[in-house]
């Protein structure tokens, strides 16, 4: 509170020093670190202009190309790339002496680690000092900072602003952390089995529990780090809540908020739902909690939420690759010529969303939507459009639409579109005849190369009776601690939320069971991005042949 | 236990110990230039507005190419890297046309013809700045072709290459450069 004012004193007394003809605005403090916080995160000054720097000495930079979080990350814990360290700037770090070796310990660690008379890298910086570095590059104790670290000529009452943001900058270690215990909750919602919601227990279950014993082992080990970081401070007991949602979704973001206000924690782990994830990630994004991979096939599509991290878009990615792929067919040259059958569900029309948006992207004309009755396709439907010269139907049905496509199986049957996502357990049902023009979209491994990874998760299925794996849970779920633990190491003693995501963001690759490939970045939240587009070959035994490469461009 | 300490604690720790040690020089250093000879694979990108690019034939071109490697959301060398590109086609002005910028990215998966037209848009790029992704495969085999290759996105390094049209030798350059460096690498390979 004292900083923050002095920095405002700082702001009117410079603009008023510097002969300001207009008043200063009258600002709260929310204002102002809104503002600040804009400028930070989006790199626009108050006035609603970027911000302007100079990097690499003569090189101008300006605003969204730039800002502050690019290379700060958004919770300030900073970025290791390319042999360029970009230093932590939370207003813990920036506020403090800081020291080249060990720099996560605190100062009581130091001297109980007999390190406290190493070098010191810099001193705490004051607002002014602070000040000095942003817009010259010259730390308080006369360094020159790396010139990748822009210089930003900001306006002293802006750079007020700036710093009054940055002496808040995960300031405040997030809810749910105590010195002991970090908890989270998993959220289920009234679909989901028992069967179920064991096979997505037990494995997070058998995990804590070997998180929880590590400690034991911390006597008789050199747990610490070059960089300072030390196991046995970072560690912390995890605690798993199960919140269990009951009524219709309407009520569900209520009954999160109680959760939330009897026992606050710091992140939601896996989860599932059978319908849509929409009230959960909403009460995540508008509560600002992270969410660790939902199993969901309907998560909610968006390009800026920051919450929640998704394994895939579901269904939506689903009709995403179908429509990149019918571009690059001879097929879809012709889009006058191609139909979309949707039937009435949230599942199918998700499945359309993705193929119509991708579709659009891939600069095509729209095609010809219709929507299905309620009792999926009819065969006489599918001769109409057969006869009136469709060469490709993209249909987001279920097994329902088999008999159709039965009866129209030959030549006369144009190109078929359908989903796994869809077609559930009864995929490999799709007709004999119909196999030589149906193509479905499938978001996982190829069956045929998924034993080896799904063997992984053994590891944590002691105890586990439902061992059927059909809507691979306890793999996800594997795939899910495999995350964490490395998010959890990375974010060290950085208990923020946001640093969690930081933490995600900056994960290299993981191959792990179901998906291809899980790729990570700052800001994505669809960790596995492909989807394959396959074929049932003939015969009884039916397997899935790939038609398409995971990613499709 | 083990697994917990696994891998990559040693080799960021033991990456940051280093950069401590250079940090404690002082002084940075300098970006290092090689002179090299490159087969381009004959590989087909895909380009910002989604149409085919086969690598070879926009790589010999008579004009000036600058390559680099970046992705979307990359935090700091790409924002570097790609300031450079700008204010490199900025300072060049109606020259710009001279030059041909192409960027490949090592996060195809991310990285589709509308992130990649969002990217450029941020960095203010005038025609002339191509944004490449496509098959792993054929991302790997660009890298290895220029001795690039980056198996993992999170520990990738600054490389600009720059191709000289007369004799199609490709300037190396290992490290960041400032404008007035660029400027100079690019006169060497025959801009005005
Ligand atoms: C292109 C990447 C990049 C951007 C953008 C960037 N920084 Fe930095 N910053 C760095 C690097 C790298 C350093 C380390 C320089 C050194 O220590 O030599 C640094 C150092 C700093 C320091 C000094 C930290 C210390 O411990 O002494 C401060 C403060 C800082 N940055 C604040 C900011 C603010 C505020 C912004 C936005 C207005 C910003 N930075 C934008 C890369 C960046």
């Amino acid at each position: 509170m004292r900083a923050l004012a002095a920095a405002l004193a700082l702001a009117a007394g410079l603009t008023l020093s510097a002969g300001a003809r207009r008043q200063a605005p009258q600002r709260s403090r929310a204002q102002i670190l809104a503002l600040g916080e804009r400028m930070y995160r989006e790199g626009i000054l108050p006035s609603g202009e970027p911000l302007q720097g100079v990097v690499k000495g003569d090189v101008p930079v300006s605003g969204a190309a730039f800002t502050c979080r690019n290379c700060h990350l958004r919770s300030g814990m900073g970025s290791y790339e390319g042999g360029v360290a970009t230093p932590p700037i939370t207003a813990a770090k920036l506020f403090q002496r800081q020291f080249w070796q060990f720099p996560s310990l605190t100062e009581a660690e130091r001297i109980e680690a007999g390190v406290a008379q190493s070098k010191l890298r810099r001193p705490a910086y004051t607002d002014g000092t602070l000040a000095d570095a942003i817009r010259t590059g010259v730390d308080p104790l006369g360094r020159t900072l790396n010139d990748v670290m822009p210089r930003y000529d900001l306006s002293p009452a802006d750079m007020a602003i700036l710093v009054a943001y940055l002496r808040t900058l995960s300031a405040e270690v997030s809810p749910g952390v105590t010195a002991t215990t970090i908890r989270f909750a998993t959220v289920l919602t009234p679909d989901v089995t028992a069967a179920e919601e064991e096979a997505l227990r037990v494995p997070l279950d058998n995990f804590i529990a070997s998180h929880n014993r590590l400690p034991q082992g911390f006597g008789n080990r050199m747990y610490r780090s070059a960089s300072g970081r030390d196991m046995s401070l970072s560690h912390r007991q995890i605690t798993l809540a199960r919140w269990r949602l009951t009524g219709p979704p309407a009520t569900w973001g209520a009954q999160l908020e109680a959760h939330q206000r009897r026992e606050p924690v710091f992140a939601l782990l896996g989860g599932m739902s059978h319908g849509d994830w929409k009230p959960i990630h909403t009460f995540c994004e508008t509560r600002g909690i992270p969410c660790l991979f939902p199993l969901t096939d309907l998560p909610v599509v968006s390009d800026t939420d920051w919450y929640t991290v998704y394994f895939s878009k579901g269904l939506w990615q689903e009709g995403e690759a179908a429509a990149r792929f019918l571009a690059g067919r001879p097929e879809g040259a012709d889009p006058g010529r191609i139909v979309q059958a949707v039937a009435d569900s949230p599942r199918a029309r998700a499945a359309a969303m993705g193929f119509d948006l991708a579709w659009q992207e891939a600069g095509k004309a729209p095609v010809k939507t219709v929507r299905l009755p309620a009792g999926g396709l009819q065969e006489a439907a599918l001769r109409e459009w057969a006869a009136k010269g469709s060469v490709a139907v993209v249909l987001w049905d279920g097994p329902g639409a088999y008999p159709a496509l039965a009866a129209l199986a030959g030549p006369q049957l144009p190109v078929v579109f359908m989903a796994s996502g869809l077609l559930g357990p009864r995929l490999g049902e799709l007709p004999e005849a119909a196999r030589a023009s149906t193509y479905v979209t499938y978001p996982f491994r190829a069956p045929a190369d998924e034993p080896k990874f799904a063997r992984y998760a053994n590891s944590l299925l002691a105890g586990l009776t439902a061992l059927d794996n059909t809507e691979r849970i306890y793999t996800r779920m594997y795939s899910l601690v495999e995350v964490l633990k490395q998010a959890l190491m990375d974010m060290d003693r950085s208990y923020y939320r946001d640093a969690f995501l930081d933490a995600l963001g900056m994960q290299k690759d993981r191959v792990l069971p179901d998906y291809e490939r899980l790729s990570f970045g700052p800001g994505q939240r669809y960790a596995a991005k492909g989807c394959y587009v396959m074929q049932l070959t003939p015969g009884p035994q039916p397997v899935l042949v790939k038609r398409s490469d995971w990613v499709i461009h | 236990m083990a697994a917990v300490r696994g891998g990559t604690w040693g080799v960021r720790a033991g990456a940051l110990a280093l950069l401590a040690g250079l940090a404690l020089l002082g002084a940075e250093p300098p970006y290092k230039r090689t002179v090299e000879a490159y087969a381009v694979p004959d590989v087909t990108l895909v380009d910002q507005d989604g149409a085919k690019v086969p690598l070879r034939s926009l790589l010999a071109s008579d004009k000036v190419v600058v390559l680099d490697f970046i992705f979307g959301t990359c935090t700091t060398i790409c924002p570097v890297l790609s300031a450079g590109y700008a204010n490199l086609q900025q300072r060049l002005g109606p020259r710009s046309a001279d030059i041909r910028l192409v960027s490949i990215s090592i996060d195809p998966e991310n990285d589709t013809p509308k992130v990649m037209r969002g990217y450029l848009k941020r960095y203010r790029a005038r025609p002339g700045w191509t944004f490449l992704t496509g098959k792993r495969e054929d991302i790997d085999r660009a890298m290895h072709a220029f001795n690039a290759y980056i198996p993992n996105k999170m520990s990738h390094y600054p490389l600009t290459l720059i191709r000289t049209p007369r004799s199609g030798a490709w300037t190396r350059i290992f490290g960041l450069m400032s404008t007035s460096e660029f400027l100079e690498e690019c006169r060497n390979a025959g801009i005005q």
